[in-house]
């Protein structure tokens, strides 16, 4: 059917899944370099425990991927989310950064008291259970990330492992109007209604008003989801 | 046109910043989650927490410690430190509100906390569910006290959150941190029909996202809201002045 029209709307799908590929592949080669550096202190350390203040030789590297003169920059946040018991001087941590239009990145200081905080056990959210399970790329949200950002986020993560075993995971927030603006110019050249979308339905970004950023699709007549290799998302067109 | 042009430069009501310090520091400290002889971190660490000035967070330090909530000590090891008074209670608190401030608060709340739910049940997928879910579970474990007012918490952030709106989100958590310890403190921990009556409010909120019910869920998310200050206003009236 598709070949009768020339191949060309299938062409500008194609193009579009390329363009996401391309985009999450960005942010998860700098999490891949995040991910050796992190094993790397973790494995200098020896003779004892680790403790929070080893994971401070990560800095440089962090804040060079949050400078306020990149251009383009998808990464609003980034860092290392221990695996509770992994530190000896704290049960919860994170070792993360934030950037910060006005200067340089500032650390993110949350309350990991299980005491004072309900929001301090960060185990159960899908960016730390996807790496635990030992899915090589996880995609979080769109939702809305009142934990590190207070934005409408994508939180993308990579498990970190030393000698087989699980440490904690490397993780980016990238602003879901960011990832919009990034995508956006391949979904506009489809000439049918499409929209990307993450494994569950939420809407990524869009060329259409009946289905915009943050929506449900739950699945329409005449429209085809297209899987997107290795990403848990997919690009949903209508049919040409 | 001119004179609303200039009131978008006008400086930021600085007395309405003092006393909303005040308020959040003294409902903290009747809540408990400041305790009794704890040190307050640094000025200039708790003006950046709360996002005011020094000099806003000195007068209203200034205040707190006229009315004995807050002691400063100088020299070595000094610092400011959290004084519970003894006849703090819900109370004296109510009495630094007029009913119609608690009125208007709750008029904004409503306003958030339905918005939300409607927003939720027309977007939540099972994974804006299973927080809620697993927060109800957590509630009702919990004993009455710090835990169960921090589950609360953050149940109502979670729906906010279901709505896919940051700015709703935000303003959850600004409300909860002005008028929520006051809220809490109005419900009667020693009535087993007040646990219950939450609970089952929480519930019926969560089904009706479920099904997708968005009027229902906003109906049920304001009474919710309105239910607590209808009783705080209640509370405040019979206070002798």
């Amino acid at each position: 059917m598709t070949q009768l029209q020339a191949g060309r709307p299938a062409d500008v799908v194609n193009a579009a899944v390329t363009r996401v590929t391309e985009v999450a592949d960005e942010v998860f080669t700098t999490l891949r370099e995040v991910r050796t550096a992190t094993a790397a202190s973790v494995r200098s350390v020896r003779g004892r425990t680790p403790v929070a203040a080893d994971l401070a030789t990560l800095r440089p590297l962090l804040w060079s991927r949050l400078d306020p003169g990149r251009l383009g920059a998808l990464i609003a946040g980034i860092g290392f989310i221990a695996a509770p018991g992994l530190l000896a001087d704290a049960p919860w941590y994170l070792e993360w950064w934030q950037e910060n239009p006005s200067g340089r990145p500032v650390q993110l200081l949350r309350d990991l008291d299980p005491s004072s905080s309900a929001f301090y056990d960060y185990t159960h959210w899908d960016w730390y259970t996807g790496p635990l399970a030992g899915a090589e790329h996880t995609i979080c949200g769109p939702y809305v990330d009142y934990l590190c950002t207070d934005e409408y986020s994508l939180t993308l993560s990579v498990p970190v492992t030393v000698a087989g075993a699980f440490i904690g995971v490397a993780a980016a927030d990238v602003f879901v109007r960011r990832f919009e603006a990034a995508v956006d110019p391949a979904l506009r050249e489809i000439p049918a209604p499409a929209l990307l979308t993450n494994a569950e339905g939420r809407v990524v970004a869009s060329n259409t008003a009946r289905w915009i950023t943050g929506s449900a699709y739950r699945g329409a007549p005449g429209f085809t989801a297209h899987p997107i290799a290795d990403l848990p998302f997919a690009l949903v067109a209508a049919d040409g | 046109m001119e004179s609303a042009r200039l009131a978008v430069f006008a400086p930021v009501d600085s007395t309405a910043r003092v006393e909303a310090v005040i308020r959040r520091l003294t409902d903290a400290i009747a809540l408990g989650l400041l305790a009794d002889g704890e040190q307050l971190p640094s000025e200039a660490e708790l003006a950046g927490q709360l996002g005011v000035s020094t000099v806003t967070l000195r007068e209203a330090l200034m205040a707190l410690r006229q009315q004995g909530m807050v002691e400063t000590r100088r020299g070595r090891g000094g610092g400011s430190f959290v004084r519970l008074p003894s006849d703090l209670d819900l109370g004296s608190l109510l009495r630094g509100y007029a009913v119609e401030e608690l009125r208007d608060l709750g008029d904004h709340y409503a306003a958030i906390a339905g918005a939300a739910a409607r927003l939720a049940a027309q977007r939540a997928l099972p994974s804006d569910l299973a927080p809620l879910l697993r927060s109800l579970d957590e509630m009702a474990g919990a004993d009455w006290d710090g835990r169960l007012r921090r589950l609360d918490g953050r149940f109502h952030v979670e729906i906010a959150a279901a709505s896919q709106s940051a700015r709703l989100t935000q303003e959850e958590i600004r409300l909860q941190a002005d008028i929520g310890p006051l809220l809490w403190l109005s419900r009667d921990e020693h009535h087993e029909m007040a646990k219950r009556n939450l609970f089952d409010q929480h519930r019926a909120i969560v089904e009706a996202i479920r099904a997708g019910e968005g009027d229902q869920a906003r109906e049920l998310a304001e009474r919710h809201v309105l239910d607590a200050v209808d009783h705080l206003i209640e509370l405040r009236l019979r206070l002798q002045e």
